[in-house]
């Protein structure tokens, strides 16, 4: 008789799939920040002896737009990407489905205080980020890429971060983002079986870190637009 | 001390249960939470009614057998404590106490606050063992085995089987409870020969089971009695991963 | 019946060799064939049932708590000893006997006792290769603790949890044999009769504790591994749950019952604290290494223990035992506490504890070396009493703590009943009048790994040609009916007492007199007591709810109408025996310094009991023989 194993088949597994799904995810936010950040950045860093004609944030942030979108092994990575989300949230409407299902009679009282709200609440906080991603990319990459309705990011990205509700929309996007990740990368290295102590608790710092970091560096970059 | 207690009582797994009031005075600050049930069901007894059924054995704190959630928390606010190591003097004067039976699809109820936690005794039958079997043993200074390492191993080894872990986790998921036992054996020298196949084929009876998955909450180390460190799951996983990816 | 101890020939150290060497043993083609009811799940039950299921034998295993890991073989602290002489001082297989015979007062069969030392050497061998995290030195190698009574070190130990972790491997074993389907268990039942056919034991008759119904299960033998009768004080370091019931049942279906009264008094639980109270918790011996046990000088001191200066204390057991000090065995430790609260030197609101001070060690060691040593019991003692024990010494007292007496076995561990056999605690053999600290986990596990499944098959081999054993039988129909005759007789009573408050009377008077010492007036009176409150019992005991379902007061009276007939027994067994030995302390029979004056003329036996349809018991006599040791008069001064 042979035990059932892999990503799919256990608890364990599917936990792993979360993980491995939710730190590729993860890593591209720093990438896509890094892009970004071109955004709020002033004309000086910009000087025209070093880039030449497009020394300017409007070109800059085009050139790195149309980058991405024409560099084939960009676009196959941007497919995994995708992959990696539809798996992720797959992977997690799997897990919680079956979670509800585990305790049968409900609690009369129940005391939460031993654990934190986000750790219990992540699918709460991944849902909220599954709606931003939607809005988000219809706002940008539907038009931009898909669509091709739009040619000049910079400009779409501008004139959206002017209007109030987008600026509250990606606040509030924003932050649960921030939570999601900072208990995310910290179970995601759980869930994989980074068990030494030490090096335990080192992540569970560069998580904290992590997570704060995000949400801020990705937070004032419309509140930078808007006030400007 | 006056108390309310609201307890839970179900005569059976097939009839539905409700919380029943009952109010006790004349408590002791000096009696465990465990004999101020004993009070109660002595009065019960004496006015020939049936009393409330609930699991405890050793009241030391190392059987495992006492459950019961206190006021939304298993074993009671204080934590690390099992029922039966909770006393009266850490409640208040005038208090109301909801008491109800661990709960999870794997643990159903017998009757009252006794719930039958079989599924955890599958869990081990399904690989927490070694095989050595009476007869078979070497020398037992023969396996040295650092001071670190079996202290460490104790500490996942201390686990009392209670179940809180499971009563306390949201997804009421045994991996604590689980994760113990595999890391008591992982880091034993003595553990090594069956170590892949132990870690598939337990994780494989915890979902037959219906126990839920992990979320790294923490919640059950903070409640578990014997301090089993979140760190056994994560170390779980890795022996889980390992089993996937090397062969015998 | 006369006693045959069935002790094989040859030297003493020979005799287990002997035995196995000529001993009839079964094919294991014809294994298969033979079921075999194991009743408890702990080191001696749990330990048989797995090591004969390893065998190949049919296993069907009784107990009544909800897994096989609750047995109170658990609660277990200090350690297990072995005679492995690892630190080279000077400890050998005939020095854990002679310290073992010598502890038990030269009460204790000797070829019983020399097999325990001689098997000690393979059980630390097989708890360790099962992965029980032992105590290591920093080199890897096996470290080991010292206990009283005994002058080198030869206790290995799991912190304090020794027995918890013997019984994880032990269970784990168990489920190992579940899974592999040799071994089927029956949890949440209780064994409440045996069925005796043609003069041999073919079956129990056994409540599920879940449904209440009562079944019948046959085999073509019985192993008792049911623990001790402790509880029978009510207060006692005993698990609520624990009783006699099991063996005290054989022992009316023809099982003899074997120096009853020999009850160890554990010198360091905690005091009671009030009426209320269910149990007293045990602190472990092994405290007894470092901490020091001392009472006011002066009576009724109520200074503050840290306010006591050194010249005002009095430490008693260093003072009176000079050359074991606080390492005196358990009977003269706990005598010696009486003395002292007797004279008004307890401490405490009640009076009924004694100092156990670790501010000496602290000194010497340092805090962090005390906290790993006894860092669970330091822990486990905040959390019972809210007082910080590293700062403040432990207040202690004495409580029923082991049953040395229990069935009668032979060598083969078998009882006077064909075919029921009796491993650990429920059998009287090998710890004499007391018992020396990290001897039971010892015994319990040799008994049920090593000696009984080798004992058994000597048996069983007669047994291959019996085929299945029919449940139909008018023996298990008359045994069933006994058992829902009783059933239905508790449920009938609707009286006002609670169970659990004649419980306490109980204890109460058998602490009172039939415990740390006794004398024949105090006892006369307590066996009156005793058939009083038996009446009380049996006319106004309170049992709500019915047979149908869990019902834990019914459970708990038929086992409360069991030990109202176990003291009585006890008290004839104690008032019977016109010496003072080991932990039975006759008050008429000592020196002019309190210390135990034993008879060796007249009672050097151990006293089985043969019921006799509940008037009175017929004494048999096993006269005990020394030949492979000088008798003695014990002391530890």
């Amino acid at each position: 008789m042979a035990f059932k194993q892999g990503l799919f088949k256990t608890s364990v597994g599917r936990k792993n799939l979360m993980a491995i799904t939710g730190l590729f995810i993860a890593f591209f936010l720093i990438i896509h920040l890094v892009g970004n950040l071109i955004l709020i950045l002033p004309n000086s860093f910009f000087p025209v002896e070093f880039w030449g004609n497009v020394a300017n944030q409007h070109d800059m942030y085009n050139a790195y737009s149309h980058f991405l979108v024409h560099f084939w092994p960009i676009t196959l990575v941007a497919w995994v990407l995708y992959l990696a989300i539809a798996v992720h949230i797959l992977d997690a409407l799997l897990i919680t489905l079956n979670n509800w299902k585990t305790r049968g009679e409900k609690y009369e009282v129940t005391d939460n205080s031993t654990s934190t709200w986000i750790s219990r609440n992540m699918g709460i906080l991944g849902s909220i980020i599954g709606i931003f991603i939607v809005i988000h990319m219809g706002q940008f990459w539907l038009q931009y890429k898909v669509l091709g309705t739009e040619h000049d990011l910079y400009n779409l990205v501008v004139a959206t971060f002017k209007q109030e509700w987008v600026i509250i929309l990606y606040e509030i996007g924003i932050i649960t983002l921030g939570f999601h990740l900072v208990h995310g990368i910290e179970s995601a290295h759980r869930s994989l079986g980074i068990y030494p102590k030490k090096v335990m608790h080192i992540i569970k710092y560069i998580a904290l870190c992590f997570g704060i970091a995000m949400a801020f560096l990705y937070a004032i970059i419309p509140l930078i637009i808007y006030f400007k | 001390m006056k108390l309310t207690l609201k307890i839970w009582r179900q005569d059976s797994a097939k009839t539905k249960g409700k919380l029943e009031t009952y109010n006790l005075s004349d408590v002791s600050e000096d009696m465990s939470f465990l004999e101020m049930l004993d009070m109660l069901n002595e009065e019960l007894a004496t006015k020939g009614e049936r009393v409330v059924e609930f699991d405890h054995d050793c009241r030391e704190g190392i059987c495992g057998q006492c459950s019961l959630v206190i006021n939304g928390q298993a074993h009671g606010h204080e934590s690390h404590y099992t029922t039966c190591q909770t006393h009266m003097r850490s409640f208040k004067d005038g208090e109301t106490i909801f008491i109800e039976p661990f709960r999870a699809k794997a643990f159903p109820v017998i009757r009252d606050l006794k719930v039958d936690r079989s599924s955890m005794d599958r869990i081990i039958q399904a690989g927490g063992y070694i095989s050595a079997f009476t007869g078979m043993a070497p020398e037992a200074n023969s396996i040295p085995i650092h001071h670190n390492i079996a202290e460490s191993a104790f500490d996942s080894a201390a686990c009392i089987g209670c179940g809180a872990c499971i009563a306390t986790c949201k997804n009421s998921s045994a991996a604590l409870f689980m994760s113990a036992k595999v890391a008591h054996l992982a880091k034993l020298p003595q553990g090594q020969v069956e170590r892949l196949e132990r870690v598939a084929w337990m994780v494989n009876a915890h979902d037959d089971e219906g126990f839920g998955s992990c979320t790294n909450t923490g919640a059950c180390a903070m409640v578990c009695p014997q301090e089993v460190q979140l760190l056994d799951i994560t170390r779980m996983n890795y022996e889980y991963n390992r089993s996937l990816c090397v062969t015998n | 019946m006369a006693l045959n101890a069935k002790t094989p020939k040859g030297p003493l150290k020979d005799k287990w060799q002997n035995y196995l060497d000529n001993t009839n043993i079964v094919n294991p083609a014809n294994r298969k064939k033979i079921d075999i009811i194991v009743v408890g799940s702990g080191l001696s039950g749990g330990g048989a049932a797995a090591t004969l299921a390893e065998l190949g034998y049919n296993v069907k295993n009784f107990y009544f708590q909800d897994s096989a890991r609750r047995a109170h073989s658990v609660a277990a602290q200090g350690g297990v000893n072995a005679a492995k002489n690892y630190k080279n001082d000077g400890d050998n297989i005939y020095r854990m006997f002679y310290d073992t015979i010598k502890g038990g007062d030269y009460r204790s069969r000797e070829s019983n006792v020399y097999r325990m030392a001689q098997l000690s050497v393979d059980l630390i061998d097989h708890m360790t290769a099962q992965g029980v995290p032992f105590g290591r030195e920093y080199s890897g190698y096996l470290s080991n603790r010292s206990f009283g009574g005994v002058l080198v070190s030869r206790t290995f130990y799991a912190r304090g949890q020794t027995g918890q972790q013997l019984l994880m491997a032990t269970y784990q074993a168990l489920m190992k044999q579940v899974k592999v389907g040799n071994l089927t268990e029956y949890k949440r039942h209780e064994v409440l009769d045996y069925v005796i056919i043609d003069g041999k034991a073919r079956g129990v008759i056994v409540r599920d504790l879940v449904t209440g119904k009562i079944e019948r299960h046959s085999a073509h033998a019985v192993v008792l591994g049911t623990g001790g009768f402790g509880k029978i004080f009510y207060l006692s370091t005993l698990a609520m749950n624990s009783n006699g019931s099991a063996t005290w049942r054989a022992h009316k279906k023809g099982a003899y019952f074997a120096n009853p009264s020999w009850t160890q008094i554990h010198p360091t639980a905690l005091p009671q604290a009030g009426e209320h109270q269910s149990k007293l918790t045990l602190m472990s011996e092994s405290l007894r290494n470092d901490g020091r046990i001392w009472v006011p000088k002066k009576k009724d001191d109520d200074r503050k223990p840290g306010d006591i200066p050194d010249e005002d204390r009095d430490y008693y057991l260093e003072r009176r035992y000079p050359a074991f000090g606080n390492l005196v065995p358990r009977d003269v430790a706990s005598r010696a506490a009486k003395e002292r609260m007797d004279a008004g030197h307890g401490v405490g609101s009640l009076k009924n504890a004694v100092y156990l001070d670790f501010k000496t060690a602290i000194a010497t060691y340092g805090k962090d070396t005390i906290k790993e040593r006894y860092g669970n019991l330091f822990t486990m003692y905040k959390k019972i009493t809210g007082i910080d024990a590293y700062s403040e010494p432990m207040k202690i007292s004495p409580a029923a703590h082991f049953s040395m007496g229990g069935l009668w076995v032979d060598y083969e561990l078998g009882t006077t009943i064909p075919g029921l056999y009796a491993v650990g605690e429920a059998n009287f053999a090998d710890h004499g009048a007391n018992r020396l600290g990290a001897n039971s986990l010892l015994q319990a596990s040799v008994d049920g790994n090593f000696v009984l499944p080798n004992t058994i098959s000597n048996y069983l081999s007669n047994e291959i040609r019996t085929g299945k054993i029919s449940t139909d039988s008018p023996e298990f129909e008359e045994a069933e009916k006994t058992v829902t005759d009783q059933v239905e007789k508790l449920l009938a009573i609707k009286g006002t007492m609670p169970v659990d408050q004649i419980h306490r009377r109980l204890g109460k008077i058998m602490f009172k007199e039939v415990a740390m010492s006794r004398n024949e007036k105090g006892m006369k009176w307590a066996i009156d007591e005793i058939k009083k409150l038996r009446k009380e019992f049996w006319e106004n005991a309170a049992i709500p709810g019915d047979d149908k379902g869990p019902n834990s007061e019914l459970e708990k009276a038929g086992r409360l109408a069991d030990y109202l007939e176990i003291a009585e027994l006890m008290t004839v067994d104690a008032l019977d025996r016109k010496e003072s030995c080991g932990a039975h302390f006759r008050e008429e029979y000592q020196t002019e310094d309190g210390e135990a004056v034993r008879d060796d003329k007249n009672y050097m036996y151990s006293a089985a009991w043969e019921w006799q349809g509940g008037k009175d018991w017929k004494l048999h006599k096993e006269q005990l023989e020394f030949n492979d040791i000088e008798v003695k008069t014990r002391s530890y001064k």
